[in-house]
């Protein structure tokens, strides 16, 4: 990625979403809190009233929220993918795009984390699994997986938090030193003194490598945790060694396409054309493809697995989603996971804003169909015929998961208009330094 | 860096000019100075010479302590809590290696933040005297410690490298 710019107008430029916000941005923040207040309305009335709100229930016990939770974390995945893996193999476009997916990734967990509270019911118990002695003489079963997620997911939190913060504080620095008055002092506050000594950057770029290298497996470890939430259950279905990469794959896919997805009206607002450029979505659009191509691979190799194991729970379910109940989901999802991206082989469709929009938003419907298809078939019809049943979405359930989209987008709609939401000092070092001799450009 | 006494602040416009400057210091004999910029920059670091961040050091500690803490939480309380289920072994390393691995990246983490901020001497409530605002954007600078008797001379050989500002503070 070579830009042709120079320090002090990357400043100028990528300190333009800090200026203040119009009517429409007012407007569409407004809007996404009215749909935050609703959802956490629903969740209110949910606690009051009791679970029985949520349309899961024997046999579907987890149904929308987990879903909605495997979705977030899954969105999470790109962030850290962005930030830390291309950071480590030198990826050059990264640099103009990656403040962006970190954001998606720490307010993809924010979102995340919310469901397994939702989820709970008795939410004022919820730190009963926290490895803390407490009265009851509890301590959390570490066998379990779902005892790892919350280590996965808290740590991984944390991890990126970090990272986010390390990331930004240079940046913070320019904005303190440009900004006047009140604005002047917050920014002061927020870059803790940063001044770019050399004794700062020493210590400094080692952090930041050895954050990325931490950050780095996460990305392959906590969806597989989160995929063993299911895998190691003894349930048709779930019960797949499969099951960690394909949903890594899937996590990706889906993160890939919503960093896209904000990326392009960002761009627009902004007037960020010269550094997020149509190579950056191209190469994102490359990215998406080849995730489509191992969740396709991931969806033949379940079915084949099924018939070729000959075990017949497992057939029952693999043919039960393909025309039972909710094969409508599974045809939909198939057809907007894999079958859509797969126009981004074309160039002019992938360096096309309006059929990039369309394909990353069926990728985003997708695959929160793929992780409802898993959830809700596997335990609407596993063993027993009598125990068969089907999960139908309420009004509470749904004005929840509608609620935390707008809480994920308000979070972002915030973050972009009070943060650098381009890495100056990361694209500044992709820049020549300004030079008096031979290399002044 | 002596807190006490006189020092001299000079800005640049251009990298090879700072690097230059440094180079003027280094012959010159002044040891006690500290560099702005506004980028990391390889040049900057090649010139000074300075030793590795010990920032790995934490991170290694933390990563360790992590591990160890990982194991402790998921062994330690077998002691307590010895649940025998189906025959399978009190001491199960396939899950309880999860649980220290997270421990591992996490506690790793935290120690590589702690060892930041320890060793970069953050937070600092105030910017050191002279602190140009430029430097976080688009210039350079460099800030010398130095005796009463140097200063005339020091002031020559910033501006020789080529300094577009030079400062006193603290006669």
């Amino acid at each position: 990625m070579d830009y042709r710019l120079n320090y002090t107008d990357t400043d100028i430029d990528l300190m333009r979403s800090l200026r203040p916000a119009g009517r429409s941005y007012w407007l569409l923040l407004g809007t996404l809190f009215a749909l935050v207040v609703m959802g956490a309305a629903a969740w209110w009335n949910q606690i009051q009233t009791g679970i029985g709100l949520a349309g899961k229930n024997s046999p579907v016990g987890w149904a929308m929220y987990i879903t909605t939770f495997v979705y977030w974390v899954g969105i999470a995945h790109s962030g850290t993918l962005i930030s830390a893996i291309l950071f480590l193999v030198r990826v050059r476009w990264r640099a103009a795009v990656y403040r962006s997916a970190e954001a998606v990734t720490l307010f993809g967990l924010m979102t995340a984390g919310l469901f397994p509270f939702i989820h709970l019911g008795r939410v004022w118990v919820s730190h009963w699994i926290l490895p803390v002695p407490n009265f009851g003489g509890l301590w959390p079963n570490f066998r379990s997986p779902l005892a790892w997620d919350v280590l996965a997911i808290t740590t991984y939190l944390t991890v990126s938090g970090l990272f986010f913060v390390v990331g930004m504080l240079p940046d913070l620095a320019v904005v303190r030193d440009k900004v006047i008055g009140w604005r002047k002092k917050v920014y002061g506050f927020l870059s803790q003194g940063w001044q770019g000594t050399d004794l700062q950057w020493r210590h400094y770029t080692a952090a930041y490598v050895f954050l990325a290298a931490l950050a780095t497996p996460l990305v392959i470890s906590v969806h597989s945790i989160v995929s063993w939430d299911f895998a190691m259950s003894i349930i048709p279905g779930w019960h797949s060694t499969i099951f960690a990469p394909y949903f890594v794959a899937g996590a990706i896919h889906s993160g890939l396409a919503m960093v896209v997805l904000l990326l392009i009206p960002m761009r627009k607002a902004f007037s960020l054309e010269k550094y997020i450029t149509m190579h950056h979505f191209e190469s994102l659009a490359k990215f998406i493809i080849f995730t489509a191509l191992i969740v396709g691979f991931a969806y033949l190799i379940e079915f084949f697995i099924a018939w070729y194991s000959g075990a017949r729970y497992e057939q029952a379910i693999f043919l039960y989603r393909m025309v039972g109940d909710y094969a409508w989901a599974f045809w939909l999802l198939i057809t907007t996971n894999v079958l859509m991206p797969m126009l981004l082989w074309i160039r002019r469709i992938r360096t096309s804003i309006p059929w990039l929009v369309a394909i990353c938003l069926s990728v985003e419907v997708g695959m929160w169909l793929e992780r409802f298809v898993i959830i809700v078939t596997s335990l609407a019809h596993d063993f027993l015929p009598s125990a068969w049943g089907l999960y139908k979405p309420t009004v509470t359930d749904t004005m929840i998961v509608i609620g935390s989209f707008a809480w994920f987008f308000f979070l972002f709609m915030i973050f972009s208009k009070v943060l650098p939401v381009v890495s100056m000092w990361e694209v500044k070092e992709q820049l020549e330094p300004p030079m008096k001799g031979d290399r002044q450009s | 860096m002596n807190p006490a006494g006189p020092f001299v602040f000079s800005v640049y416009a251009h990298l090879d000019e700072l690097v230059g400057g440094i180079r003027g210091l280094q012959a010159e004999g002044f040891k006690e100075f500290q560099v702005f910029s506004p980028v990391p920059n390889h040049e900057i670091e090649h010139v000074l010479g300075r030793k590795p961040s010990p920032v790995r050091i934490f991170t290694l500690v933390g990563g360790l302590t992590g591990l160890a803490i990982g194991c402790g939480i998921t062994i330690g309380p077998l002691w307590n809590y010895s649940l025998h289920v189906g025959g399978k072994p009190l001491v199960s390393l396939p899950p309880f290696a999860v649980v220290a691995y997270i421990c591992t990246i996490l506690f790793g983490a935290l120690a590589t933040f702690l060892g930041m901020i320890l060793n970069a001497r953050l937070p600092q409530l105030n910017l050191v005297e002279g602190y140009d605002e430029r430097l976080s954007s688009d210039h350079f600078g460099i800030q010398v410690r130095c005796g009463a008797a140097d200063i005339d001379r020091l002031k020559r050989l910033l501006k020789r490298s080529g300094a577009v500002e030079i400062r006193q503070v603290k006669s």
